[in-house]
């Protein structure tokens, strides 16, 4: 079988949400000694963003979304700690907190978001629902994260969203990171009348946000 | 004994409410409290929106107790109370409604996820349906109405634990997006498909709720007409909420907006109307005017 043939599978294994199937080409590449960023970038991405227009089309829903997420995180269980050993942390988007705000314990959506956003190539610390906005900062100030996600599924508690951003002017780290919003009541236009960076109609959406604005776009 | 609310149906178009949650916060509830609390807590201000409601022209009010499941109640530590919250939602709406008016139990989703996608076995959402059911049926509800499903199986799940707590009707509706090939649940249930798969397993009444404005409820309701005998209950949002100059919130779609699509949901089949997200009193006076003239014409 040809390399272009092994990534073919890789990325139809995602499509098809095999997770079996995804770990056992990911540890048979890495016997071989694949160029490890060539099997993430030309094997295991394309079939995530195949999942994503899948998604965008309608044909996907999310079981769908689910199941190709998990197939990602298996491959990539396997393919981290070898590409981390040879100093490829390039490959990753980078470090995103992410949570569900203050007073809203409705976490199926950030779920979604944090699941597809690992499946993406980015390292995700997940501080669950009903998350203090000062746990947000604190988080992202320890791990050194590119990106803090704000999910909310109230019109109430999406206030809390303004009220994280109006926390990092305080302490003058709003220009250290990018804010992402989500949830079924934000909106473009809530995201830009609160100084948000972006906001994303859909995980698959907050994938390509996330990654165009930490520049892998 | 007196007429049922399905009866009612079969004579002319039933009206439900509008929104519960947003009533009560502007009556004070604060951030992160479960509105079920004021069940007990606050019962006048849950029993005024009631009655501001029946006020209005509802026929049919829907108790607050969309977030009593006891899984649901669990991630503010008062699974236990699942019961006793429910039977006073049922109670409180029970006493707000005038004679000849009608109290549907809410019944909302568990917020987890079925196996594979999530923790929950279909053994754990029967059981906490019927808990909360056995609550609701205690305090008097005439229906249930499971509410706003995203997935079939869950919604599926209710019915057979509010049917294992009591005979009453049980009305169901789910949300669903519109896509150019049909509506779908975010777990890809389409909605024909839905409704028939709802009524196969002993619904009396099906329909969708929240999600989309009445403009795009009205092709959902036509989606759904062929794929079932059942009455149709359509319970739009006032579209999607935005920020006014002032920074507080509203949602988009205006009363007068709101209310012209009305008169084609009736015609696209639903004998039940009601509102969802966005709407109030005073939508639903609104909607009461409007039915009424189709009534007439």
């Amino acid at each position: 079988m040809t390399k272009t043939e092994i990534y073919a599978r890789m990325s139809a294994a995602i499509v098809a949400g095999d997770r079996d199937e995804a770990r056992r080409l990911a540890e048979d590449a890495l016997r071989s000694g694949f160029d490890l960023i060539d099997v993430v970038e030309q094997g295991y991405l394309p079939g995530i963003q195949k999942v994503g227009e899948l998604w965008e089309q309608g044909e996907y829903f999310l079981p769908e979304l689910i199941s190709s997420a998990e197939a990602m995180k298996a491959a990539m269980a396997v393919l981290e700690p070898a590409l981390n050993r040879q100093g490829s942390g390039a490959v990753m988007g980078g470090k995103v907190v992410i949570g569900t705000v203050e007073g809203d314990i409705h976490d199926i959506g950030k779920n979604l978001v944090a699941s597809m956003l690992q499946a993406g190539g980015f390292e995700v610390f997940d501080l669950g629902a009903d998350v203090k906005m000062e746990r947000f900062i604190d988080k992202a100030e320890e791990v050194g994260a590119a990106l803090i996600c704000l999910s909310a599924l109230l019109t109430t508690t999406m206030m809390n969203q303004r009220r994280l951003i109006g926390l990092l002017r305080d302490k003058g780290l709003r220009d250290k990171y990018k804010v992402l919003v989500g949830g079924a009541p934000a909106t473009r236009k809530w995201a830009e009348e609160i100084g948000a960076d972006g906001y994303a109609e859909n995980a698959v959406a907050a994938v390509k946000l996330a990654k165009a604005l930490v520049g892998r776009a | 004994m007196r007429a049922s609310l399905l009866d009612l149906a079969r004579t002319r178009t039933v009206l439900f409410d509008g929104a519960m949650g947003t009533e009560l916060m502007a009556r004070g509830l604060g951030l992160g409290v479960p509105p079920e609390l004021w069940n007990v807590e606050r019962p006048e201000a849950v029993r005024e929106v009631h009655a501001a409601y029946f006020a209005a022209g509802s026929d049919v009010v829907s108790t607050n107790s969309f977030g009593a499941t006891p899984i649901k109640l669990a991630a503010h530590g008062l699974a236990a109370r699942a019961f006793e919250l429910n039977r006073a939602a049922a109670r409180l709406a029970r006493e707000a409604a005038p004679a000849g008016r009608f109290v549907a139990g809410s019944m909302g989703p568990t917020g987890k996820f079925l196996k594979p996608q999530g923790p929950a076995t279909e053994e754990d959402l029967i059981a906490s349906f019927a808990e909360q059911a056995r609550g609701l049926a205690e305090g008097g509800v005439d229906v249930f109405i499971i509410e706003t499903q995203y997935d079939l199986r869950e919604a599926l799940a209710a019915v057979r634990g509010a049917r294992a707590a009591s005979d009453r009707p049980v009305f169901v509706t789910m949300t669903f997006n519109a896509f150019p090939r049909g509506y779908f649940t975010i777990m890809g249930n389409p909605a024909p498909r839905a409704v028939a798969e709802l009524e196969k397993a002993g619904a009396a009444a099906v329909g969708a709720n929240c999600t989309l404005t009445t403009a795009e409820m009205a092709g959902c309701i036509r989606a759904m007409r062929p794929a079932t005998a059942l009455p149709l209950i359509a319970q739009a949002n006032a579209g999607q909420p935005e920020v006014t100059p002032e920074g507080g919130l509203r949602y988009a779609q205006s009363i007068e907006d709101y209310v012209r699509s009305v008169p084609e949901i009736v015609q696209a089949g639903a004998a039940f109307i009601g509102g969802c997200c966005g709407t109030t009193p005073d939508y639903i006076r609104a909607m009461a005017r409007t039915i009424r003239q189709e009534v007439k014409a």
